[in-house]
């Protein structure tokens, strides 16, 4: 940083001496911003910046004339016609639906689900929690991508124990990897992933709730189920918010699954999910500005329906 | 060091970030390499090429060519193939002003290379004097506008891999057109067996069979693009699978090489695959397959031709190369030369040789895997020999295929393939106006 060269500017003007050694007032209030300084750098150029630089180019329309653009290329700021592109593709639009048909009814299961595993383990008559506490966190720690190839030899018929003991036992063939039922299969493999996580942030919520309430309860002669539901629920409940709300992000984020499942399912197109269809025009497409469109719009949605979940809880608390 | 303001620290923020901005919108590859002057051969000095491919190995076949040439010496970087993030790095690059001297770029996309002004044009080094050893299709393939966007390296001419023990078991002759198939494929469903698949999101295979029937889906004219997509021949071909799929005597759930297809061979269920050369290899990994495979001539349309092309790339130079004359020669060298095919053969497994007079000498052998047959000599050479000489890619081929296999797979929800070709011809004159490039649909 420009320091002692630096020409006069209202900053220096409100020293009351130059050259003397910086008094202990300044040095405290400078410590704070060279500790944080590697972190504001790399916030800066690997976040900030690239989301500025989307911005931009998502207000960017390139076209090229002739075969090839041997004709000329000109490049112009397009206001909102990526934006416009972008809604009039049915596919996209048809893939946020989708998240938001997926959100609706993954996320609630998942959160139930992890609830159910945290007081579980959580409760006076549980055994073993640490053992169980790590079995379920077990699947987070196996990347998504492993994950949905493992999950992906359980769904392809041929390979699929699940669907030969199936039809050997019941006659039915299930087909995981159809066009109505792959959606679910991928929730599964979420569900699955991070069911576990979302009870270990659950269960450390748990953890802090003072045991003079349980005391109080067990006194006042409350059962498990009671405890469970005028206790440990409606104090839990920053967490379960937490958690609701990663769980929103991350399903509009949905990427790593459907892109390795659609080698063995037919039924996920290029743009099955937002990110996929993103993913797609950049670096399939090579159109970076339709692409950044599609991703400021995916971010609009992300925070607007995170916003929209915690204005409709805090309401409800009040 | 003087006291740094949270103001003053969201001004240079703001400021960068807009200096980025712009920055970031002046896009890339908007200047052609082919206007400015041409790059002279190097005079003397040693020089060093890099060459970004997929290919496994590919160094020790550069290393032939380093031995012989102390100049001019090759350096091979493996990158991940094509649309698996090799293409990315590449665009990156190409973006950033730098990149290797050679690339392998597909067929395929090597239009889409040239939207971007990333490759050179080397009909000005001189590449037309080596036209002649080169399979004089997929040369037109990389022939554009008058220039030369890269030298093939590899291909796959098509035929049919087929199990003589279940035609024999459901007493069915060999097809040697479609109709022949349609009509013998009812019986291999009644012993269970599909006679082959149909993949409803790899678009590849169907873009082979139009191309096999005579479609030709864009040609590059003095005035602009010209789409025929949704052509007699295409439709005619869509309409048939249309009624395979229908009648179920193809299966859609398995596609060729995928795990169920492996699983699905293995167990005797697949009668035959229609598919490129380079399948061979591929029809290895089935469990139990020694010996049982055969391979006979693609099945023919009533018009058209006797086969046609799945796949293939090139070795393209790219436009920041400092050296693309030499590049073109150590590019021709390998893919032409007797010792640079057989090393691709052996090191790299390369798909067809794109050479005119010379398969490779493994090739000419006998296989232990198809029971002893001579299938290169006995299908893939005359094969090669029967293509398409019309068909061209065009600037978004990807696109196209992407839109096409969205509507394929619409056929599993009441959807059809003509509708789908219908759809992505339109779909496909949008996107090339969108882009500012010229097309017009073919006078029928």
């Amino acid at each position: 940083m420009s320091t002692q060269t630096a020409p006069t500017t209202p900053g220096t003007t409100r020293r009351p001496a130059a050259g003397r050694s910086p008094s202990r007032r300044t040095v405290v209030n400078r410590a704070p911003w060279i500790l944080v300084s590697p972190f504001l750098v790399l916030f800066v150029l690997t976040f900030v910046l690239p989301i500025l630089v989307a911005v931009g180019q998502s207000f960017t329309s390139v076209t090229r004339a002739g075969l090839f653009g041997e004709e000329g290329v000109t490049s112009r700021f397009a206001w909102f016609e990526n934006y416009r592109l972008v809604l009039e593709d049915g596919n996209f639009v048809a893939s946020i639906w989708r998240m938001f048909l997926f959100g609706v009814v993954q996320v609630p299961v998942m959160i139930v689900a992890a609830t159910v595993l945290a007081l579980l383990l959580e409760s006076a008559s549980s055994r073993w929690p640490g053992f169980f506490r790590a079995t379920y966190f077990l699947p987070y720690g196996i990347p998504g991508v492993i994950a949905t190839i493992l999950w992906s030899f359980l769904y392809v018929p041929g390979l699929s124990p699940i669907i030969d003991v199936s039809e050997k036992l019941f006659g039915y063939t299930p087909d995981f990897l159809g066009a109505g039922t792959v959606l679910w299969s991928i929730a599964n493999i979420v569900t699955w992933t991070y069911a576990g996580y979302n009870m270990l942030i659950i269960v450390a919520q748990l953890k802090a709730i003072p045991t003079e309430l349980y005391e109080a309860a067990r006194v006042d002669g409350a059962g498990p189920w009671r405890t469970a539901t005028s206790i440990q629920l409606p104090l839990i409940r920053p967490a379960l918010v937490l958690t609701t709300v990663f769980s929103i992000i991350g399903t509009l984020q949905l990427f790593a699954e459907p892109q390795l499942l659609k080698t063995v399912s037919p039924a996920i197109d290029s743009q099955y999910t937002p990110n996929l269809s993103a993913y797609t025009t950049a670096f399939a497409y090579n159109d970076y500005n339709l692409a950044a469109a599609q991703s400021v719009l995916i971010a609009l949605v992300a925070f607007a329906l995170s916003f929209l979940f915690l204005r409709l809880t805090n309401r409800s608390s009040r | 060091m003087r006291e740094v303001t949270r103001r003053e620290l969201l001004g240079w923020g703001l400021a960068g970030g807009a200096a980025t901005v712009l920055g970031g919108c002046a896009t890339p590859g908007t200047t052609s390499v082919n206007a400015q002057p041409v790059v002279p051969a190097a005079a003397g000095e040693k020089i060093t090429l890099t060459y970004w491919a997929w290919l496994k190995d590919l160094q020790k076949v550069a290393d032939i060519w380093n031995a012989q040439h102390p100049d001019v010496q090759v350096e091979v970087s493996w990158i991940q193939g094509g649309n698996g993030g090799g293409y990315q790095k590449m665009y990156s690059a190409l973006a950033a002003g730098g990149g290797p001297d050679l690339a392998q770029v597909e067929m395929r996309t090597v239009p889409e290379f040239m939207l971007v002004n990333g490759l050179v044009d080397l009909e000005r080094y001189g590449v037309s004097e080596h036209a002649d050893k080169f399979d004089p299709t997929l040369w037109s393939q990389v022939s554009f506008a008058g220039g030369v966007y890269g030298i093939p390296q590899d291909s796959g001419p098509v035929g049919m891999y087929y199990r003589p023990d279940l035609y024999e078991q459901v007493g069915a002759q060999v097809p040697t057109t479609w109709a022949q198939w349609a009509e013998v494929a009812p019986a291999f469903r009644e012993a269970g067996v599909y006679i082959d698949s149909f993949p409803l999101d790899d678009t590849s295979p169907f873009t082979a069979h139009a191309m096999q029937a005579g479609a030709t889906w864009l040609r590059s004219e003095d005035d602009g693009w010209v789409i025929d997509m949704a052509s007699e021949a295409t439709l005619e071909v869509a309409r048939f699978f249309d009624k395979a799929i229908d009648d179920d005597l193809v299966t859609t759930s398995a596609n060729p090489y995928s795990p169920g297809w492996y699983a699905a061979a293995a167990d005797d269920k697949i009668a035959s695959l229609v598919s490129a050369s380079w399948g061979d290899a591929l029809l290895q990994s089935v469990s139990g397959a020694d010996g049982k495979w055969r391979v006979a001539p693609a099945p023919r349309w009533d018009h058209g031709y006797g086969s046609s092309f799945i796949g293939g790339s090139t070795s393209a130079v790219l436009a920041n190369s400092k050296h693309p004359k030499e590049a073109m020669e150590f590019a021709v060298w390998m893919n032409t030369s007797p010792e640079g095919i057989d090393a691709m053969i052996e090191n790299s497994g390369i798909g067809w040789s794109p050479a005119r007079d010379y398969i490779g000498a493994p090739r000419e052998e006998p296989s232990e895997f198809f029971g002893g047959q001579r299938y290169n000599t006995e299908v893939f050479q005359p094969a090669s020999r029967e293509q398409n000489p019309d068909w061209q890619w065009w600037p978004i081929t990807q696109q196209t295929f992407n839109i096409l296999g969205d509507g394929f797979r619409r056929k599993a929800t009441g959807g059809t393939l003509v509708d789908a070709v219908v759809a992505a011809e339109t779909r496909t004159v949008e996107v090339f106006r969108q882009k500012g490039l010229t097309i017009r649909k073919a006078d029928r």
